[in-house]
């Protein structure tokens, strides 16, 4: 839809709000990284341009890092995210060829994918207090592991719908060559199917494992020492610390830079994921 | 959990013999729940069993964290009168309205503006979904430094526009505000981004046939993109205040629920009933009651987004 823009100050109007949007969304990432860089002397002073203003230091990062429960916490995240991204995808992969490639009957195909769906829309707090006294039963409480189960529950309406809408585009011929030809049903998911949805599985894990990473109520209330990840050491540190911006600046971007960038390579999909495969970006 | 293939596989072959489908059919039966049971067995154990569960603590009053005595509908009864839970539940309220309808508007107007062809169109837009994947809590983290008081870079915009800085953070009436704001600027992405898949999946035929009869600007918004973008922006709404009404991450990093109960939003209340005064029985009937919320809102809604469920299977 290329619209006719003959205006002139219809057009600068547009290039304003244009960069203000920008301006708006990017600024709080911009801030946190000056302030990651700045000496404290320098964290109340209006400059803004590193190497121009103010050199800039590495020392908060370098420091932050030499840190044992921030290097703990990193790894925690790191665990929690690709073992419940992974999880979810292989369950989530399976359900979703089921879904496009089968029929049932009672419950039907429609009723399967709807409950699917509707994890997302529970209330997670509902969840907190039976999962935390059923973890300390099974002595998972405060480990890894408890949190890789929970976010693997949660996260998998997110591959089930991306990938349920892959299979049904791929055209149904190259499975049924395969079998001609004497693979099994299970031969032509792994060696046909699957390999044509690549891009899909590769998306959809990058989905959990971003969502699986930013998860905070689960995290909080499941952990106390030693299965700690980043969202929960931040909610924390104002507590132990006072505000010391270039420690929050550092700590900020430590968080939220992995799942941001994961998020980028998956784009085409976030659409897709966020709406429930409602609508394509 | 074992039980539940074998109704289904009897039903099927029944079936397969009435239409007459070959031995190798039936054979694929089997290997359909190979596909769907392990995500259907995950599910039903780490979502019903809970579930459950939680009803059955909501029966028992509860002391130390350990079931006390049985109370029958007791925390049910409580729900009505705790003056605490329903400050929670109108602070929530508040924030969902405020939030979502600020998203909607400037989610839409935003993607109006960017479905043009514009220089460097997927670098844009790549920059507004950055919000979206940004940690929450590290957001709300972020927003103490942010909405500092005295020389904090709001307050400095604030200065500099010629405005008197509020006390963002240690004023209740002013402290929600913040809350809300980066909420707005964590979620009009996600509205802007659905919005313009949206306008851009629009058939162009439509509009050239409404500009050849020569339909101006606001009219071709007003009759022709609004009705036809009907079901997504319902479907944007019903998502919005779903997730608005789960708000939780950034009131607990930003505010901590404070100053007072000022941000304490329903989720944080209930985590606290849960988990700072181990009343696990009242906090589960808490849990319900939002979800009994969260349920009406899908059941006012569903039926007009239903037509993009249908197209897209």
């Amino acid at each position: 839809m290329a619209h006719r823009q003959t205006n002139v100050a219809g057009r600068i109007v547009y290039i304003i709000v244009v960069i203000v949007a920008l301006f708006w969304v990017a600024f709080p990432f911009y801030w946190a990284f000056i302030n990651s860089i700045k000496k404290p002397a320098e964290t109340f002073r209006p400059t803004w341009i590193p190497l121009v203003q103010f050199a800039p230091t590495l020392e908060h990062w370098t420091s932050e890092l030499a840190i044992p429960e921030t290097q703990h916490a990193l790894l925690n995240s790191t665990m929690i995210a690709v073992g419940a991204a992974t999880l979810s995808t292989i369950l989530g992969t399976l359900a979703a060829y089921a879904l496009a490639r089968f029929r049932f009957n009672r419950p039907n195909n429609g009723f399967f994918t709807t409950w699917f769906l509707s994890q997302r829309i529970m209330p997670p707090v509902l969840f907190v207090i039976p999962f935390f006294l059923i973890m300390r039963q099974v002595n998972l409480l405060d480990t890894v592991w408890g949190l890789i189960l929970l976010n693997a529950t949660f996260t998998l309406p997110l591959p089930v719908i991306i990938l349920s809408q892959m299979f049904r585009e791929l055209p149904i011929e190259l499975e049924e060559a395969a079998r001609v030809d004497g693979a099994s049903r299970i031969q032509a998911f792994t060696q046909v199917a699957l390999p044509l949805v690549a891009p899909g599985l590769v998306a959809a894990w990058i989905l959990c494992l971003a969502f699986s990473w930013n998860e905070f109520l689960f995290a909080l209330s499941l952990t106390s020492k030693s299965a700690i990840p980043m969202p929960v050491i931040i909610a924390g540190a104002e507590h132990t610390r006072g505000v010391q911006f270039h420690y929050v600046g550092v700590r900020v971007l430590l968080t939220m830079l992995p799942p941001t960038i994961m998020a980028l390579l998956a784009q085409r999909y976030i659409v897709r994921g966020l709406t429930l495969g409602a609508v394509k970006g | 959990m074992a039980s539940i293939p074998n109704p289904l596989d009897t039903s099927q072959e029944t079936l397969n013999q009435k239409q007459g489908f070959s031995g190798h059919e039936n054979r694929e039966d089997s290997t359909k729940y190979v596909f769907l049971l392990p995500a259907v067995v995950w599910i039903l154990v780490f979502t019903i069993f809970p579930l459950l569960y939680a009803v059955y603590n909501s029966f028992f009053s509860f002391r130390y964290g350990k079931i006390n005595q049985f109370i029958g509908l007791g925390n049910y009864g409580r729900l009505f009168t705790d003056a605490n839970l329903h400050g929670a539940l109108w602070i929530t309220i508040v924030f969902v309205a405020v939030t979502v309808s600020i998203e909607m508007l400037l989610g839409l107007g935003l993607a109006l503006i960017f479905n043009r062809e514009i220089y460097g169109k997927n670098v844009w837009r790549a920059i507004m979904t950055l919000p979206l994947f940004a940690t929450p809590v590290a957001m709300g983290y972020l927003g103490i430094t942010l909405f500092y008081e005295t020389n904090g870079p709001v307050n400095a915009l604030v200065s500099a526009l010629g405005g008197i800085p509020p006390p963002w953070l240690s004023n209740p009436t002013w402290a929600p505000i913040a809350v809300m704001i980066i909420d707005i600027w964590q979620w009009t992405p996600f509205v802007f981004l659905v919005a313009l898949a949206g306008l851009q999946g629009l058939p162009e035929d439509v509009f050239e046939a409404a500009r050849v009869d020569g339909s101006s600007g606001f009219q071709l918004f007003r009759h022709i993109t609004l009705p036809l973008m009907a079901p997504i922006l319902w479907l944007i709404l019903l998502l919005r205040l779903v997730e608005a009404f789960k708000v939780f991450d950034i009131p607990s990093s930003l505010t901590l629920g404070g100053p007072g109960r000022a941000t304490e939003v329903y989720s944080l209340f209930t985590y606290r009933t849960a988990l700072r005064f181990f009343d696990h029985g009242y906090a589960a009937t808490q849990g319900f009651l939002l979800l009994v919320i969260v349920s009406i809102i899908i059941s006012l809604l569903f039926g007009r987004i239903r037509d993009l469920y249908e197209v897209s299977r």
